[in-house]
This record gives C-alpha cells, structure tokens and sequence, in this order.
C-alpha cells in the first residue's frame, strides 16, 4: 500500500470517565510516554459507545478506534461496561466479515490506577496500525 | 389440497374472533393485484375474512404493523413471523395479551423470480403454480412440469430451522419440519468468507454502489422499531442524505448492528430491495456470529431478556487487551 511521506497512524480513543480517562490522567502525572497519535474523547461510560460512533470515525478517516472502560464488575453504572462488551465483541465480529482489518477496532479494560497500562496499550495499538497502513477503507469519492 | 383446509378454518376462525369482539382488527393475507401475489389485509370488516388466503406466496412478515395497529389484533403468521413478534415482545413493544395470534406451519414460500429465472418465461404467462410435497408443480400453455421445491423456494426458507410457529393461540394444521438444505441456503456467506478481507470489503462497495437508499430495507424491518432513526438525525449528522456508497455501506452496518438479537433473519430486506443487494448475506452472518458468541437465537423466548440488554459475568473477552 502506498504511504504519503510522514505518514502518522489517527487512533481515537472512547474513555471511559471512570476509569481510562483517569488512567490517562495518571499517565500524564507519572510521565508516562505514549504515542501522541491517540485523540481521546470522554465518555461517562464504555456503554455509551454506539458501534455506529466506531464506523464513523473509520468513515472519517480514523485510522483506528480504541474503547476502554473498566474491569468487569468495576463499572460505576453496575453493568455498562458488561453490555459495551458484548456489543463491541458483535461489532468487532461483524465488521471484520465485511472485510475491515481487525487491528483498527480496539478494546481494552484499564482502571483508574493503571497509567503505565494505558501508554502501554496505546503503544501497542499505534504500532499496529503503523504495520496495516493508513486507512483507505472509505477512500475515493470523498 | 392442504392449503384450501388451512385457508377455511382460517375464515372461519377470524371470523368468529371479529363477531365475538375478541379483537379489533385482523391482519391477513389477500390476494394481490399481480398474477399469484399476495398483499396484507388489515380489516375490522367481518365480511373481509372471506378474502383471506393462504398459499405458497404469502411472503409478507405482518409482525411490522402490530407497532402500528392499536387495539386487540388477531394476526395470521408463519414460523418466521411468530419469532419476529416474540422477539418484539421481548423489547415491550407489544403486549401479548393485546394480541390472538394464528400460526400457519409454513413448508416454505416460492421465490417468483426465481420461478421466472427457472422457466425463462414472465409470471403473467404461468397459469398456475403449486406445491405438491417437496415438489412443486407449474403450468405453462395447458402443459405440466415439476421441480424440486428446493429450486424456487426463498433461499431463507431453505436455511429456515423452525417452519411452524414458536408462539400462536391457535394453529392452523399439522406442525412441519425445516425442508430445505442449510449447507446449500448459505453458499453465498461461505463464498464471501473464503475471500480476503480486501476483497469482501470490495464486493459490498460494489453492492452498495447500486444502493439507492429508499430505506425499503428499514421499512419492512420489524426489528427496526426506533421512532427516529439515526440517519434521519441532522446533528450530529451521522449519515450524508446523498446516496454515496460509503455513506449507504454505513446505514447498512449499523442497521445490521442495531438488529443484532432480534433479526431472525426473515429474509424481508432482501426480498424488497429493489436493486437486488444480497442483504440477507449480512443478516444471516449477524444471526450466526450471536449464536456463536452467545448461543443466542432471536424470537424464541419471550420471557428472555434482549440479547444486548442482558450480560453474563464471564463472557467472550479474548479481544479485549
């Protein structure tokens, strides 16, 4: 696939405000480095995700999307990040049918307290994506 | 003829429901204005039951007015369609008590166009068509000739695993079995699995390339209830009102998605989209990948919760980092 020059990889983040977004938070006071190709956006819950927020941002020209919410059992709402899971395990299933990469639809489970796991996961996601290459999914016709 | 007993106990018994007040309306089948097609029939009317039929083209899913009609209604359904309705009782859309629900074990409806593939002929030129056993027998010019039923019946009455009905007060006939062949109703699905990712991805950009978004799809949907749906929001604008076909790849998905659990894959999207995209490839896919992942079947127990409301503690989570 053809890369333009400086190429970077577009993450976008959905975190949950319970959690991930603290970890994140912790992340930045402990000074732990991560790629700063993740644009996050703040949800109140990781079940406030709809699928349809996932396409979109593909459709946008996101090169990926993360989700992540708390651990099971740790949701605020009692059972929001239970039902995010099963709706992305079906999203995730479904697109990759339709033929979209799997690497571009993430999830993970981070807890307020985990920053280091956080710039981990970012990480990981980002190099994945540098290795599929950008998004060219809704190219043509724009 | 089998067809003819269920079609006068059916008279009979909506009937009697209208005379003895026990419902409001009747939701049926009648005959269309087209040759063999049949069109719903919704009355209050006693002396309407007598336009009420039962054949092999009764391909309506009636369960999408019962969102609509208010008042007590008895509804005439196949196997597929009592799924459609439990299922929308499940999501408390209707009430069961607000309903008399009359099942008809369905042996499977015949595909017109398949038929006018078959022969080569249009359907005005048939002059009769009927089904004898798992063979089904046509009239052209005075002469007769057979076909398997597996040839012209729907390709989702072919992969259909519960013809009689799951839930009905009174059943019209003997209950039947599945009567097609599961491996050849989903030869398309396996096809498209074989290719590379690249490659489905460029199939359905060629499928939805020919979409014209009437929302036909939507529409028919009885699991598609939502009083506003996503597309018609203006803001945030998810979906572009030109029909381009990222934008239609998109409503698909995500309608596709917003189903998953109460699609029993009737097959009424695909019938009714009038540029013949293979719908039912996504639908059939989302009833597989929720049975697999949560050994879940749509429309089957009304009493369970619906499948994205509900969770277990331990649950797939493998793709979760």
């Amino acid at each position: 696939m053809e890369q333009e020059v400086g190429w970077e990889p577009k993450l976008l983040g959905f975190l949950c405000r319970w959690c991930s977004y603290a970890g994140a938070d912790l992340a930045g006071i402990s000074r732990k480095k991560y790629p700063a190709n993740i644009k996050i956006i703040k949800v109140p819950c990781s079940g406030r995700v709809d699928p349809l927020f996932i396409i979109k941002a593909l459709r946008l020209g996101f090169d990926g999307v993360l989700v992540s919410g708390c651990y099971p059992g740790d949701c605020h709402y009692q059972t929001g990040n239970y039902c995010a899971r099963r709706r992305m395990a079906i999203t995730k299933k479904f697109l990759e049918y339709m033929g979209i990469e799997s690497q571009r639809i993430q999830a993970s489970w981070v807890s307020a307290s985990e920053g280091g796991k956080l710039a981990e996961v970012v990480t990981e996601v980002t190099k994945e994506l540098r290795e599929i290459g950008p998004n060219q999914l809704f190219a043509d016709g724009k | 003829m089998e067809n003819k007993k269920i079609e006068q106990k059916l008279r009979q018994e909506a009937k009697t429901l209208l005379q003895q007040r026990r419902v409001d309306y009747i939701i049926g089948y009648e005959m269309g204005s087209l040759k063999f097609t049949t069109t719903p029939l919704i009355t209050k009317s006693e002396n309407d039951t007598d336009r009420l039929v039962v054949n092999p083209f009764i391909v309506n899913n009636l369960s999408v007015y019962l969102t609509e009609v208010k008042g007590k209604v008895g509804i005439v359904v196949k196997g597929c369609d009592s799924r459609s309705i439990v299922s929308l009782i499940q999501d408390n859309k209707i009430a069961r008590e607000a309903l008399v629900i009359m099942g008809i074990p369905c042996p499977g409806l015949i595909d017109l166009k398949k038929v006018e593939l078959l022969l080569g002929k249009d359907r005005d030129e048939l002059d009769n068509i009927t089904r004898d056993g798992d063979k089904v027998v046509i009239m052209v010019d005075g002469k007769e000739s057979n076909f398997p039923a597996t040839e012209v019946l729907f390709d989702n009455c072919l992969v259909c695993e519960f013809p009689t009905p799951q839930e009905y007060d009174v059943l019209l006939g003997e209950p039947t079995f599945p009567v097609g062949d599961i491996t050849a109703g989903q030869a398309k699905i396996r096809q498209l699995k074989e290719m590379a990712p690249q490659q489905r991805w460029e199939f359905w950009k060629n499928e939805f390339s020919r979409c014209i978004r009437c929302y036909a799809c939507r529409n028919v949907c009885p699991a598609c209830f939502c009083q506003k749906c996503f597309v018609e929001e203006s803001e945030p604008q998810w979906v572009l009102p030109t029909p381009k076909w990222q934008d239609n790849l998109l409503f698909q998905a995500i309608r596709n998605i917003h189903v998953a659990g109460r699609c029993t894959d009737c097959g009424e999207c695909e019938r009714v989209c009038p540029m013949n995209i293979s719908l039912r490839s996504l639908t059939r896919e989302m009833y597989e990948i929720v049975g697999e992942l949560f050994q879940y079947k749509a429309g089957m127990d009304k009493n369970a919760l619906p499948l994205l409301t509900a969770y277990e503690s331990t649950e797939v989570e493998d793709f979760i980092r």
